[in-house]
């Protein structure tokens, strides 16, 4: 469904984005993450056709990117609104969907069925008397009204308070489980890893580490195990009437029984824990500042 | 391009504002219509009306002077006597024999307007009498000719010079020691002579001997009118079709109007990235440049309709101004591409207002400054505005007077909204590069980049039979310098409506200008590839890229040969600016100077330019300094034997 191959994009002699490459199956949600500046945003316009690789090419529903007709089966979300403020949200989504060439009928019954998910009343408020919040949701809802099978968010939640911003990764899952390809980035990686199938890390311009979860984990993540004993070990802690050690290797487990043993107790439960995609995240760049240094 | 689609954004852009228009926008088109209907009545009537009531006047009821001052509205008639000039009651008494006028500047003043007022009121009792033989006895036949070259006044017919003059001076002898004055509370008796002057000099001038430019009859109120030629001698004025222009005016004053809120428009799209969401839906950047500047057109064009046809219906009481309505469409497309072009190069709504202000500057001075020169000179055909003075005027207009008059602004607005459109993109349009970045930016947009096959290559490989990508640099920049011909062509021209009465030193400047221009048309895309790294940084590729623009500028020039169908290259100045050197001689010779002379001088500039544009901006500050020089010192050369 989205394929990059080899993405580069240079302003001058900065170089924004090089050598990125992944793909996406159909139905899939995609999350990149890096900090600011790695390129992120660079990525999604030129999946989004915004922006002209220097070289290397993307291909979106079967489209090349820089095909207008790719556009009919993409729903883009910049990281920012910028909407007509002048305009009412329905007017607004209405223009749109009219130049989606989508049905009048269709397009009102698509509106209105999606704020109501969103829960946006005021429709016919001025945009630019909205909070952020609503004005973020009538973006959303304006990516939406070609019914594509493509959407590329970047930083949907960005700025915006918590309760919203549950709202709106709820609603972007609710989205996935409908079948929608999902490209998004996102600085809060705990959205990331909640409704990610895979994720690339990104940084200065490179993708640093790319896969599903499991498989970031194997390659940059840690797993420790919680040992549950009843007496007292080396390194032990006491919780609620136990003594937990935490380690970072099977022998280390088997230590930790031999050593219950030999104090006259026994271990009573065994925890793994696995890195946090954050903890990945953490890895992957201290590695990468490691080998550059 | 999809109309539907541009038509879709184009209703958006109507309606998008709707109820939403500011008090000071309501404010603004207010007083500009106030101004319209103020002004058109103004002008029409041909008075000012700012002197109305000027002079205190009491005149003696049995005085023959009544009637002039009941008919004159600088005079306010007040009761009184010769006491009253004394005491600053009044400025004139006059009595039957005597007018005593205040010793004061007003009062001189009063007394010369009184004068003038005698002259006019004789005057139109003359054009009553039925015998309009015995009322002006003496005939003159003027025949305004064409200005024919600088420092070439005009000149009355031969055939009829002698007349003419003879008229005149018999005109000015009879109103001579007409009058007396006195000094303090002086007195004058000249009434009778005043009357019988006027009787005596006065020429009957024939309409029929306007002269094939037709303007300038007697007065402002002759100019629409061909029946008012009766006149003394003081009412021949020079042809300056003064109605005409403050009417034609009226026309490019709504335009500056229209860039305001056009310039907005596009403006607004760049800020907070609010455009970005059109760019990312299915339309093409056309459709939406299209869609809003469409109705922006349309309404320029809807005002532009109904203030001509409003004009013609006012002063011939008959509907009409067709071919003013299309003269007037490439200056309004001109107006609004360099408006869009400016909108896209503004940071900020404050750059905005630098931008607006200098485009109306900028291109009102060319739409009404040739047109000053409607019944002078060829030089008043650089303005479309000049096709509207000479349609009110009711003369003819030749289809190549109208082609050249309207070309040039029409390609010039295909180019402006050409570089603009190349900048209206994701990349281009939300940045915040400095103008001259953004100028480069726009510059380098039809270069191809590092692979691709470019747009005018992609177009001429699928047309011809071999492949021409690997040339395809040389071909965008010699395009490119082609498709800045129209922009280099209405500078020039501006600069010759601007300088070409400044006499001799008029040459040299507008040859200064010349060369400035078509060095910097030839070189600044080849300067803005470099900086975008689009070029190999090697000396030979630099020269090939010299080569290419200049070629491609020497093919582009020769299209300035359309300024030969109307005769403007009559002016030395327009030969020298336009032709790029015609050597007259042997017509093997002028054959050949007229095609390789030219081409070798564009080659080598614009490779002296290219040179230096390859190693940085000094340098090619330098090089394109040299250039200018070098291709100055050849217009002189040229010059010098033509003139």
């Amino acid at each position: 469904m989205i394929s990059a191959d080899d993405l580069r994009k240079e302003y001058g002699d900065f170089v924004a984005v090089e050598g990125s490459s992944f793909t996406v199956d159909d139905g899939d949600v995609f999350g990149i993450v890096g900090p600011n500046g790695a390129g992120k945003t660079t990525t999604l316009k030129m999946l989004a056709g915004l922006l002209d690789p220097t070289s290397g090419t993307a291909q979106v529903a079967g489209y090349d990117t820089a095909e207008t007709e790719m556009r009919n089966d993409l729903g883009f979300l910049p990281e920012e609104s910028p909407l007509y403020e002048e305009m009412t949200a329905l007017s607004y989504l209405s223009f749109f969907a009219d130049l989606y060439d989508v049905p009048g009928a269709v397009a009102e019954e698509r509106i209105h069925e999606t704020l109501d998910k969103l829960d946006l009343e005021h429709r016919e408020r001025q945009i630019g008397d909205m909070s952020k919040g609503m004005k973020r949701k009538v973006a959303i809802t304006r990516s939406l009204v070609n019914d594509p099978d493509v959407l590329i968010y970047d930083e949907p939640a960005s700025g915006l308070d918590p309760l919203t911003t549950n709202y709106i990764i709820e609603f972007t899952e609710q989205l996935a489980k409908e079948g929608k390809t999902i490209v998004f980035s996102a600085h809060n990686l705990f959205h990331v890893e909640s409704i990610c199938d895979r994720v690339a890390i990104m940084a200065d311009g490179e993708i640093i580490a790319r896969g599903d979860l499991a498989e970031l984990q194997d390659a940059h993540g840690e797993t420790t195990y919680h040992v549950y004993t009843t007496v007292e070990v080396s390194d032990s802690v006491r919780e609620n009437g136990q003594y937990r050690r935490i380690v970072e290797s099977m022998d280390a487990v088997d230590e930790t029984r031999t050593l219950a043993e030999e104090a006259g107790g026994d271990v009573i439960d065994i925890r793994t824990e696995e890195s946090s995609l954050e903890e990945v995240f953490l890895n992957v760049a201290e590695s990468r500042s490691h080998s550059e240094g | 391009m999809r109309p539907r689609k541009l038509l879709r954004i184009a209703r958006w852009e109507v309606t998008k504002n709707a109820g939403g228009v500011d008090r000071q926008t309501v404010v603004i088109a207010l007083v500009a219509l106030a101004l319209f209907t103020l002004v058109v009545p103004f002008v029409m009537s041909g008075e000012t009306g700012l002197d109305e009531g000027l002079y205190r006047v009491s005149v003696d009821e049995d005085s023959q002077f009544s009637a002039v001052v009941e008919s004159e509205s600088a005079f306010a008639v007040r009761d009184g006597d010769v006491k009253a000039v004394e005491s600053g009651d009044v400025e004139l008494y006059i009595e039957p024999g005597l007018i005593t006028f205040a010793n004061t500047t007003k009062g001189v003043a009063a007394y010369e307007q009184l004068q003038s007022s005698v002259d006019r009121y004789n005057n139109r009792e003359l054009r009553q009498e039925v015998n309009q033989t015995a009322a002006f006895p003496v005939s003159v036949v003027l025949d305004y000719r064409e200005q024919g070259g600088l420092g070439e006044s005009l000149r009355i017919a031969d055939s009829e010079d002698e007349e003419s003059e003879s008229s005149a001076e018999t005109g000015d002898d009879s109103d001579g020691g007409e009058t007396e004055r006195s000094g303090e509370s002086g007195a004058t008796d000249g009434t009778d002579g005043d009357s019988s002057g006027e009787s005596d000099g006065s020429p009957t001038l024939d309409s029929d001997g306007s002269g094939s430019n037709g303007g300038g009859i007697g007065g402002f109120g002759a100019s629409f009118n061909e029946e008012s030629v009766s006149g003394s001698p003081s009412d021949i004025d020079p042809p300056f079709p003064f109605q005409s222009l403050v009417l034609a005016f009226l026309v490019v004053i709504p335009l500056n109007f229209l860039i305001q809120a056009y310039g907005s428009t596009i403006l607004s799209e760049r800020t907070n990235r609010r455009g970005e969401l059109l760019l990312v839906s299915p339309v093409s950047r056309f459709d939406i440049i299209g869609g809003k500047t469409l109705p922006y057109f349309l309404g320029g064009m809807v005002l532009e309709s109904v203030i001509v046809a409003g004009l013609f219906l006012a002063i011939h009481g008959r509907p009409g101004g067709f071919i003013s309505i299309l003269a007037v469409t490439p200056l309004v497309l001109l107006f609004l591409s360099a408006t869009f072009l400016g909108a896209m190069f503004a940071r900020s709504f404050k750059e905005l207002t630098f931008v607006t202000v200098t485009i109306t500057v900028t291109l009102t001075s060319y739409a009404f400054v040739p047109a000053i020169f409607t019944d002078v000179g060829a030089v008043a055909l650089i303005s479309p505005l000049t096709l509207l003075v000479r349609e009110l005027q009711t003369e003819t207009i030749a289809i190549s007077e109208f082609v050249f008059s309207t070309t040039p602004p029409l390609l010039c607005s295909g180019v402006f909204f050409g570089l603009g459109a190349g900048l209206y993109r994701e990349e281009d349009m939300f940045d915040q590069r400095s103008l001259r970045g953004r100028v480069l930016d726009a510059l380098v947009g039809p270069i191809p980049a590092t692979g691709g096959t470019g747009w005018i290559t992609g177009r001429l490989d699928s047309i011809l039979p071999v492949n021409i990508t690997p040339l395809r640099r040389y071909i965008a920049v010699g395009g490119l310098t082609v498709g800045l011909i129209p922009f280099v062509f209405v500078v020039q021209l501006l600069a010759i409506a601007l300088l070409f009465a400044l006499g001799e030193i008029s040459i040299i400047l507008i040859l200064i200008v010349v060369a400035v221009v078509e060095e910097l048309a030839k070189s600044l895309h080849i300067y803005a590839g470099y900086t975008h790294g689009l070029f190999a940084s090697g000396r030979r590729t630099a020269l090939f890229l010299g080569v290419a623009s200049g070629v491609g500028f020497f093919i582009a020039e020769k299209v300035a040969l359309l300024a030969q169908l109307v005769g403007l290259p009559e002016l030395a100045v327009a030969d020298a600016g336009l032709q790029g050197g015609i050597i007259p001689g042997p017509a093997g010779l002028t054959a050949l100077l007229f095609l390789f002379a030219p081409l070798l001088l564009h080659v080598v500039t614009a490779a002296i330019s290219a040179v230096g544009a390859r190693r940085g901006k000094r340098e090619y500050t330098l090089a394109v300094g040299l250039a200018m020089l070098v291709h100055l010192g050849y217009n002189l050369t040229v010059v010098s034997t033509l003139v």
